[in-house]
């Protein structure tokens, strides 16, 4: 039994709850009771009790006192007698309140099973064997410790890890155990037929951020392959003689995939049981970077830009649009046929706050416009004539229906625009008639708490972002598994442990043939918000980086590199011809990155890093505080939003000799 | 260079026009009201923003003694819409209508406005009310995103801003207040057109009062020491007036275009009404059930309302368009007299009494 009563109430009452505290199994019940006793100890027959729990999906408490837990930990329920209905001062202390203590504890491991055993075992080598842990309640459990042994240490013994040594041929059984319950793999050791050992490698120089592929191929005293002989690769080596204290320079798969960060030479091991084999390579700076020039500028000055679309009229004269953010709804038409002479040609002002984005239709005929904080909360999107924006931009329409909550981001994809719907859904919506757009289709997760931030249609497939959900595929007429936009069918997902999905952008390299998917994140996990007025007009720390996503095959993504500025966080992207375009928050600027080749590991340390750029302006709307929302890059130059300046337009010179390479000697 | 406008930007300057030919509907007041001797503060939600600003009006005019960011993302306009301030004064809460997707509550500290602590609810928390029976405060979740699908009301304990209870409740709940012993919940259903009351000590809708065919109401005021409760009809420019006990209304108000939030003062005599559509705000006497005086905003899209608990002043918050500020005007209630004005940060909205002082 627990007892509280209340703390500052002369005349307060006593609460006293039996069970005082409970300790129950998943899935079990139990009942409280209360007793409410005056100051003179006596039972208050008719006092209203208020139970409830402070983590109700976990373990619930009804009103009448009955109480079933859900999920394992420690939780709290409260009961309390309401302070007095008659007391109309402000806030008494409730009058009476105690707090009852509830372990769920841990459900009982119930099944422990060796998974993905190697097909052989050959004395000599050490392979790993791997377990997996489930409770009662049909949660894999990787908190607990697995317990190894081996029946016979004279021709296995294992270590706390499942790592085998396997030392002569025989039969042993192998046993795992949590708590009392365990499997036993009985496993056949076989001789071990390896003769030799090679190390062959495609190239014995290459640049930093080049992967080579190192293959380790056991062989019997024949010469013939050896196949299931499990090998471990390691690399050492040398970075150049002028780079110090440089880390670990080099990485290397355990499928033999290599890439160096710094250039030196590198020596590669391959070991299978007792046999060794090694290779050196040499690696060379990769030498990209290039400088940058400023071509032009449409200045905004007087409030925040968000996104931009760069491109060609039906006039035949190239055209950008931006939107612009926390202002008065207004989106601006520049002409940058002339990079160098950009002229402001038009501007819409709509009913919202922030135009967050803005696209363009392949044709050059529309463009679509994205409102949050419309004075009337309908928000949805605009329809913009846009094929001669020096001679006018018609207002065609505006789509708000069951968009009210807000449009952060549009894509346009033949005559379907796909709206983002208060980071929820995404709606699919015909403008085949620009005059009527009209819904046809809709895209939701079924997560719980699932949200998307953006979406982007590339060859028929829509790739989503969405946050702790990851990036979404799905076919909307180009997947090859019967979507349309009608009918969306999903293709597959990958989320990542941040889950900071913010952007996605599709590439198929050039290269290599590779299909990558180039996630972004967005995040801010260092507070500081701005706690005045003043504060606000200071930049922000951010962090995230840009996740490289080998999708080949939609059923099995693998997260293969990133690249990642130490002193900022991204945010939109974009890739073309092998080259990557990011533009970064305070103070990282826009970023121009080489992702030729196969990609692996951590792009920036690798020196793929062409160029940067950070777009100062002490007049800007926040002064000396770059931030670039989003590159495009159009016809030789690049051109990017600053939020606090407006638009630029910028183009990389020509390479004339060694450029800087970062971490590397000058 | 050309220019092009859609949408409301254009219908409000239309309104505004419009409204001009009702000046005449503001009386002619007596005496101008003496300036107050005490200072009166409210918290007033940017929504437009992501900014809370706390506002002075005392003996000196109306200022903005402060400006607090509220929010987790500096590039996302997140929307704090409703705000209210605990029964003991000690903290204020403001919710924050959008998130990833779910919104939250963000606890503060009055006096210091330190952020204290925050809670994920449903979609598009709005307005909000702390319990003076148990300290559990009840917020609706207004999900204004398009689609009609039932919502519900959050219940948060405060110490830990812990979600404790949710209740279902209908399509688009907004406007919702505590009874004065913290042991009823009233909420009205925009999309659904009733009033509901909600047992805050059981976490169970008791009653649902329907207020009529195709009726949009957006707001509900703290009951009057009667058991009487006010309910805006938002779409057909009504006011419901309801008897909690009998669970019926009694009068039916015609107000200016889109009554939107609603106060009365303590002793029941007035009430005041924002209409958002009209761009004024009316004074009702409550005993005749006329309204005694119809005054016309100095900005568009009039949105919250909060009588002092002295029911000398109320202060209105005007959203505005576009880039326009918002604005708080204070209003002499007696005279209806408009005594102050001040600007503050972009859609301005919510708006919650602090304290009196001097």
């Amino acid at each position: 039994m627990v007892r509280g009563q209340g703390g500052d109430t002369p005349a307060g009452l006593r609460i006293e709850v039996d069970p005082g505290t409970l300790s129950l199994a998943i899935g079990e019940a139990a009942q409280l009771s209360a007793t409410v006793r005056d100051t003179g100890g006596a039972v208050v027959d008719d006092a209203t009790v208020v139970y409830y729990s402070r983590a109700r999906r976990s373990v619930s408490v009804t009103r009448t006192g009955r109480v079933e837990a859900y999920r394992p930990g420690e939780f709290t329920l409260i009961a309390l007698v309401p302070s007095n209905p008659g007391d109309r001062s402000r806030r008494p202390a409730a009058r009476a309140r105690v707090e009852i203590p509830v372990t769920v504890p841990l459900p009982p491991i119930s099944e422990v099973a060796f998974a993905r055993v190697p097909p052989v075992f050959y004395a000599g080598t050490q392979p790993r064997l791997r377990v997996v842990v489930t409770d009662t309640a049909g949660a894999r459990r990787d908190d607990v410790p697995v317990m190894f042994a081996t029946g016979d240490a004279a021709v296995a013994s294992i270590d706390r890890f499942g790592f085998l040594t396997l030392r002569e041929a025989g039969t042993v059984t192998v046993t795992a155990s949590v708590d009392t319950e365990s499997d036993a793999l009985t496993i056949e050791v076989e001789d071990n037929p390896v003769a030799s050992l090679a190390l062959e490698v495609g190239a014995d120089a290459a640049r930093t951020g080049d992967v080579l592929r190192f293959t380790a191929v056991a062989a019997d005293e024949w010469g013939r392959p050896v196949p299931g002989v499990p090998v471990r690769f390691a690399v050492g080596g040398e970075t150049a003689p002028a780079i110090v204290a440089a880390g670990a320079p080099a990485q290397i798969a355990a499928d033999g995939r290599f890439v160096a960060e710094r250039s030196g030479t590198y020596t590669v091991i391959a070991t299978a049981g007792t046999h060794t084999a090694t290779r050196t390579v040499s690696i060379e700076p990769r030498d990209v970077a290039r400088e940058v020039e400023v071509v032009g500028r449409g200045k905004v000055l007087d409030r925040r830009s968000s996104d931009l679309w760069v491109w060609e009229g039906t006039d035949g004269r190239d055209y950008a649009l931006t939107g612009t953010w926390g202002a008065d709804g207004h989106t601006y038409f520049w002409d940058v046929t002339d990079p160098a002479n950009i002229e402001k040609v038009n501007e819409v002002q709509v009913d919202a706050r922030t135009v967050n984005d803005v696209k363009v239709s392949a044709d050059g005929e529309l463009a679509v416009i994205s409102r949050e904080g419309a004075s009337n909360r309908r928000n949805g999107f605009v329809v913009l004539g846009a094929g001669n924006p020096r001679e006018g931009v018609p207002v065609l329409s505006e789509f708000t229906n069951q968009l009210t909550g807000g449009v952060h981001n549009v894509f346009v994809d033949g005559h379907h625009v796909y709206a983002l719907s208060a980071g929820r859904r995404y709606d699919v919506v015909s403008i085949e008639d620009p005059r009527n757009p009209e819904r046809v289709g809709r895209f939701e997760l079924e997560t719980q708490g699932h949200s998307v931030h953006d979406v982007w249609v590339s060859d028929g497939i829509a790739f989503s972002s969405n946050w702790t959900d990851g990036v979404v595929a799905v076919d909307v007429g180009g997947g090859g598994r019967g979507g349309t936009p009608e009918r969306p069918v999903e293709l597959g997902r990958y989320a990542y442990p941040n889950g900071w999905n913010h952007a996605a952008f599709p590439y198929r390299s050039q290269s290599t043939g590779k299909f990558y998917l180039f996630a972004g994140d967005e995040a801010y996990p260092y507070g500081g918000l701005a706690n005045d007025a003043e504060d606000a007009q200071l930049p922000f720390r951010t962090a995230g980086w840009i996740h490289v996503i080998d999708w080949s095959d939609w059923d099995n993504p693998q997260e293969v590199a990133r690249y990642q500025v130490p002193e900022a966080g991204s945010h939109n992207i974009w890739v073309e011809d092998d080259i990557l375009y990011v533009g970064y928050y305070y103070p990282g600027g826009l970023r121009v990155v080489d992702v030729s080749g196969e990609l692996m590991g951590d792009l920036y340390r690798q020196g793929r890093e062409i160029a940067r750029f950070v777009p100062f302006e002490p007049d800007g709307f926040a002064p000396n505080a770059p931030f670039v929302w989003g590159p495009q890059p159009y016809k030789g130059h690049i051109f990017f939003t600053d939020y606090n300046s407006g638009l630029w337009a910028v183009r990389l010179e020509e390479k004339t000799g060694p450029g800087r390479v970062i971490g590397e000697p000058q | 260079m050309g220019t092009r406008t859609i949408g409301a930007v254009t219908v409000s300057l239309t309104l505004l026009a419009l409204l001009g030919s009702r000046a005449g509907r503001v009386p002619a007041a007596a005496a101008p009201p003496e300036p107050p001797e005490q200072s009166y503060y409210v918290y007033v939600c940017a929504e437009s923003e992501d900014e809370v600003a706390l506002v002075r009006y005392g003996p000196g005019g109306a200022e903005v003694v402060k400006t607090i960011g509220v929010g987790s993302y500096p590039n996302e306009i997140e929307g704090p819409h409703g705000i209210t301030v605990d029964p003991d004064g000690r903290h204020w809460y403001v919710s924050i209508a959008h998130g990833l997707p779910f919104g939250s509550v963000h606890k503060y500290e009055t006096g210091t406005d330190a952020w204290v602590g925050d809670v994920t609810l449903g979609l598009f928390p709005a307005t909000l009310d702390v319990s003076p029976a148990t300290g559990l405060m009840f917020v609706v979740n207004f999900n204004l995103h398009g689609r009609m699908e039932p919502s519900s009301i959050s219940a948060v304990e405060v110490e830990t801003m812990a979600e404790v209870a949710r209740i279902d409740t209908g399509v688009m709940p907004h406007g919702s207040r505590l009874s004065r012993d913290g042991t009823r919940h009233y909420s009205v259903n925009m999309m659904g057109g009733d009033l509901v009351e909600l047992d805050a000590l059981g976490f169970e809708i008791a009653r649902r009062l329907p207020l009529g065919e195709g009726v949009q109401p957006t707001w509900v005021t703290t009951p009057t020491a009667d058991g009487i409760a006010y309910v805006t009809g938002n779409n057909v420019a009504r006011v419901f007036e309801v008897d909690l006990r009998s669970w019926r209304i009694l009068r039916t108000f015609e107000t200016g275009a889109g009554p939107y939030n609603l106060d009365v003062t303590p002793d029941g005599s007035t009430l005041v009404a924002t209409y958002k559509g009209g761009d004024a705000v009316g004074f009702w006497d409550l005993g005749s059930g006329v309204e005694r005086a119809r005054v016309s905003t100095t900005r568009t899209i009039p949105h919250g309302v909060a009588v002092t608990p002295d029911g000398r002043y109320a202060f209105v918050t005007l959203e505005g368009v576009g880039s326009d500020p918002g604005t708080v005007e204070i209003y002499h209630v007696p005279t209806a007299e408009r005594v102050g004005v001040v600007d503050v940060g972009k859609q301005a909205g919510g708006v919650a009494f602090w304290k009196t002082e001097g």
